[in-house]
């Protein structure tokens, strides 16, 4: 029956990251942004707590989790910053690809070299056509933006197959839109070997699933680190002899920015319960990846409106948070295949459209 | 965590579609085109009785226990997600039609909380099994005075061993039919909310008059009614919790307290309009052909995505509800959200059927009238967002 209650496990878990992410990432976010990283003792810091590796199976040292541990802590990351939360983690959804398609041979072969050299990053790029050319499994071509300053392997989702690049890549350092302390490139592909490539639809859907769910849990993180650092900030602000939060206007603004927060929050963790249950849930993923989308883009931009004119300055987050809000969402394909995949499984379906798992 | 539903709600989901599909859809369509309630004297309400529905939660033998918490307490642990998900459902097949349904209604939370036992006894007790269809009401809103309910004017003044009440009251409903009426009247408008005593007004006391059923927009199959109060004598007996009650002061919160556990149940019921709205455009654009084309499918997807989000925001009120933690927040959330993606389900769903819509005759263009009221009735949309505005930013009370 409905239960909202984390497992304790879980709830330890979501513990451990907001208080990795209070002490170690917010208190650093522009000194990461100007470094395009995370310094080594903050990464140091984070694989001793261990919070990288519960999605890991057990044989690469992990601690075989499922989806809501990883929703917990991706949006506690990233209501810290959530540039950091991708610099941390050298796999980032690069995982789900080579897990669905090559399973454990595939982790063992691509994933764990990549885990064994400190500051290697993979990258999950969706289908690279017609931007990449392929002849006799050789990739030549440029991709304009991922969010890393290396590659040290590049998975290409594409909507029947994966494939996956190892050498021949190199990376034209970019500004970024957003994301800056994850690093920001142009990928070239020079002549770049295929080293591995499998081909099966539902597996594709799967990995994608899970990216989108990923990229959704940030977005998540995102949009409450703005809505509440706005909320605080307009209960100190004063304004015609008032805090401004009490001014209807702000007030009302604040109570939908909260519950953008929450719909887009609840969302995120029923797709991951489904996940985690074995259910069918790309439709659940590719909505909550929009859904996220969406209320971002209502609650980050207003963040910055309630700070006014500071909000647009540097020295206050929030135009931070605005700008990673909007980038999160073109990662995977992008809100127009998610609404497309979506759409496409409800029209499929016949009868009453159950919106939620019922037994 | 866990996002079912277990066996016995499932149970009481499959008898509601049922008795949806066969009468509740049906009676409600009919009074939409007559633009009348179903009469109190339709058989359809003497099936709900031998149903077993009709009913009020309060059982005498837990009152006897003593377990004020249980029976008495409208947020009784266990009940509160069952009782949403079947509101949420016979919402689906018409909102207007389960809010005629018999039973002592928006009255009862207030007699649960602020009544003596002797006063539940006396107004509850003929719901435990009633021989035939009975309705209790409620009346806090007047013509002056809505979502700023501290502003009401109807006066009681103290005669002897009872009271006078005067003046109007406005949209109870199930009013003219009702056993008796929950009342709020002011001992001295001044006071704000501090004045308000609740009465039990019973059926043909003298001076309860001039019940008019007004006319609606929609959800046109139960009664909103108004009625006055012209010098009407109640006994001092119906005064609810008696007059220690409110010497502490607590008449106001009891009130809106009241509230509280009906507000995500009252947001499930606009996701249920909202749901039927989501399956008539989905099976109206099958018909059509049209349900692949992506400005169609695009407008469907987002209905469907808005709908779940909804329905969590009520499942986790109501799941916090059963657990006694503090819900305010989470049950105005799903208030203030809930309707409004209700009226937007409803108002796609009438841009996909085009012109059809405009005829006036297709559910969808009923669902579109029915569904406004959800953002207004238990607390507009606005009254919601000052309440979660008191707990995100301290917003101060207007009184």
């Amino acid at each position: 029956m409905i239960d909202f209650a984390l497992a304790d496990e879980l709830r330890l878990i979501q513990q451990t990251a907001r208080e990795f992410a209070d002490a170690e990432l917010r208190p650093r976010d522009r000194e990461f942004e100007r470094a395009r990283g995370v310094p080594d003792d903050v990464r140091r810091r984070y694989d001793e707590i261990g919070l990288g590796r519960v999605e890991l199976p057990e044989s690469l040292g992990g601690a075989g989790l499922g989806a809501l541990a990883r929703v917990l802590i991706l949006e506690e990351l990233a209501a810290a910053d959530a540039g950091a939360a991708l610099a941390l983690d050298p796999l980032g959804p690069a995982l789900y690809p080579l897990r669905e398609f090559g399973g454990d041979a595939a982790l063992e072969r691509f994933a764990a070299p990549l885990l064994a050299r400190p500051g290697a990053r993979a990258v999950l790029f969706w289908d690279a056509r017609p931007r990449i050319r392929e002849v006799d499994a050789v990739a030549t071509g440029i991709l304009p933006w991922v969010p890393s300053d290396r590659a040290d392997l590049l998975v290409v989702l594409e909507k029947e197959r994966a494939y996956a690049i190892a050498e021949g890549i190199r990376c034209e350092p970019l500004r970024g839109a957003g994301l800056r302390a994850a690093g920001a490139s142009e990928l070239h592909l020079e002549r770049a070997p295929i080293v591995a490539s499998w081909v099966h639809t539902p597996q594709a859907q799967r990995a994608l699933a899970r990216a989108r769910l990923y990229a959704a849990a940030l977005l998540v993180g995102v949009m409450r680190a703005s809505a509440d650092y706005s909320r605080a900030y307009a209960v100190e602000r004063q304004a015609f002899g008032r805090p401004i939060a009490h001014h209807q206007a702000l007030a009302f603004l604040i109570t939908d920015m909260a519950a953008a927060v929450e719909t887009a929050r609840l969302l995120v963790l029923d797709a991951a319960w489904r996940l985690d249950r074995g259910e069918p849930a790309a439709e659940a993923c590719a909505s909550a990846f929009l859904e996220a989308s969406e209320q971002s883009m209502f609650v980050t931009p207003n963040g910055v409106q309630i700070l006014g004119g500071h909000g647009f300055m540097q020295d206050y987050p929030v135009e931070k948070y605005m700008r990673e809000a909007r980038a999160l969402s073109l990662l995977f394909g992008g809100v127009d295949l998610a609404r497309d995949d979506a759409g496409r499984d409800l029209v499929r379906s016949e009868g009453p459209v159950p919106l939620t798992v019922e037994a | 965590m866990d996002l079912t539903l277990d066996a016995v709600t499932r149970k009481r989901l499959e008898q509601a579609r049922e008795l949806g599909r066969q009468q509740i859809r049906p009676l409600g369509l009919e009074a939409d085109r007559q633009g009348r309630p179903t009469p109190p004297e339709h058989p359809f309400f003497e099936t709900l009785i031998k149903l077993g529905l009709g009913r009020t939660r309060w059982s005498a033998s837990d009152d006897a226990r003593g377990d004020a918490t249980r029976a008495n307490d409208p947020t009784r642990v266990g009940t509160s997600r069952t009782q949403l998900c079947l509101s949420e459902e016979l919402a689906y097949w018409d909102r207007g039609v389960a809010v005629s349904f018999p039973g002592p209604g928006l009255g009862e939370p207030t007699v649960l909380q602020m009544g003596s036992p002797e006063q539940k006894q006396r107004f509850l007790a003929r719901f435990v099994e009633p021989a035939r269809p009975i309705w209790g009401s409620f009346a806090m809103t007047e013509p002056g005075a809505g979502s700023d309910v501290a502003g009401i004017r109807t006066r009681a003044r103290r005669d002897g061993d009872d009271w006078i009440l005067n003046g109007d009251k406005s949209f109870a409903a199930n009013a003219s039919r009702a056993d008796w009426i929950v009342v709020f009247a002011t001992v001295d408008a001044s006071l704000g909310r501090d004045g308000h005593r609740a009465f039990v007004v019973e059926k043909g006391t003298p001076g309860l008059a001039n019940f008019v059923i007004e006319k609606k927009m929609g959800l046109k199959a139960y009664e909103s009614t108004s009625f006055s109060l012209r010098d009407c004598r109640v006994p001092s007996a119906n005064l609810l919790g008696g007059e220690e009650h409110y010497a502490k002061r607590a008449g106001f919160k009891g009130a809106m307290r009241s509230f509280n556990a009906t507000r995500p149940m009252v947001a499930a019921m606009a996701v249920g309009i909202g749901r039927a709205a989501l399956d008539e455009a989905l099976a109206f654009a099958r018909a059509s052909g049209v349900e692949r084309e992506p400005r169609v499918r695009d407008r469907l997807e987002r209905i469907r995505r808005r709908l779940r989000a909804a329905r969590l925001l009520c499942w986790k009120a109501a799941w916090l509800a059963d657990h006694q933690r503090p819900n305010i927040l989470e049950a105005s959330m799903a208030k203030a959200v809930a309707p409004t993606v209700a009226l937007e389900a409803a108002s796609l769903g009438m841009e996909l059927i085009g012109e059809v819509g405009g005829r006036g005759d297709h559910l969808i263009e009923k669902l579109f009238r029915d569904v406004k009221a959800m953002d207004i009735v238990e607390g507009t949309g606005q009254i919601q967002r000052m309440i979660m505005a008191r707990k995100l930013v301290q917003l101060p009370s207007e009184r």
